[in-house]
């Protein structure tokens, strides 16, 4: 099944989702709905494996801890989204100014990054890993979205795409994925 | 996060994530994922704990040049006790 009819399948569940789940955000029950989430799935599982060593593979960072540069980024939105708006991405370099990076996702708390940001963006310890040969290299720019996107359908169909896109022009061959 | 995990794999680009929440991480099926006993918000390791930091980032890499099949799952062992 190609993904427009596996999603065009999985929307009445998720709607009907959503009317159980959109007045329990509010009340600090998201993991409660989720219990009841309809996760989306596909025939198949994708796995690839890397086609080169470790040491000489370039890594990209995809984060959903909602960090946007102020002054020269729109702040996030969309959280949680339940509706059609597409989530969206913005690509912030490892060599960033990090006084300008502000966090705009407001589910979790951002204590621990304001103490060390490599708590949730490990640009150093990535940096590390490159200088001492560990990897091979990282992305220009890593990925950042907001988490708790439920209605997965624009996700999937226009927000995927554009990160693989991304990493693709950067010559990415591995991504560590990291929450928040 | 699983799914776009999912979308990078199927587009060729092998992945790893990290999950502080393997409930909902798992049930999106990622094709490999360690497991670890952090909090929401310090996913990669506490603050200023370069250790812990590495350790996660190494196990997340040792997955994706170790991992045979789609599921694999390096998990953090239960603490003493």
């Amino acid at each position: 099944m190609s993904d427009a009819a596996g999603l065009e399948a999985w929307r009445p569940d998720y709607e009907s989702w959503a009317d159980y789940a959109k007045p329990l955000f509010p009340q600090g029950k998201a993991k409660e709905a989720f219990g009841k989430y309809p996760w989306y799935q596909t025939a198949t599982d994708p796995f690839v494996k890397l086609d080169k060593p470790i040491g000489e593979a370039r890594f990209g960072l995809v984060t959903t801890g909602g960090y946007s540069i102020d002054g020269e980024q729109e702040p996030m939105r969309g959280y949680p989204s339940f509706g059609d708006e597409v989530p969206q991405i913005r690509r912030i370099p490892v060599d960033v100014d990090r006084s300008k990076l502000v966090i705009n996702h407001p589910g979790y708390d951002h204590q621990y990054a304001k103490e060390d940001i490599n708590a949730n963006l490990p640009f150093d310890r990535l940096g590390e890993l490159v200088a001492d040969g560990t990897i091979g290299s990282i992305a220009t720019e890593t990925i950042v979205l907001m988490g708790l996107q439920p209605n997965v359908a624009p996700l999937i169909e226009e927000t995927i795409p554009e990160i693989v896109a991304a990493f693709k022009a950067d010559d990415v061959d591995a991504a560590l994925l990291v929450p928040s | 996060m699983s799914l776009i995990a999912r979308g990078l794999e199927a587009a060729g680009i092998p992945t790893a994530l990290v999950s502080v929440l393997p409930p909902l991480s798992s049930a999106a099926r990622p094709p490999r994922q360690v497991i670890r006993r952090l909090n929401i918000g310090a996913t990669v390791g506490r603050p200023h704990d370069v250790q812990g930091q590495r350790e996660t980032l190494t196990r997340m890499i040792d997955l994706i040049e170790g991992a045979d099949g789609h599921g694999a799952v390096d998990k953090d062992a239960k603490p003493d006790g």
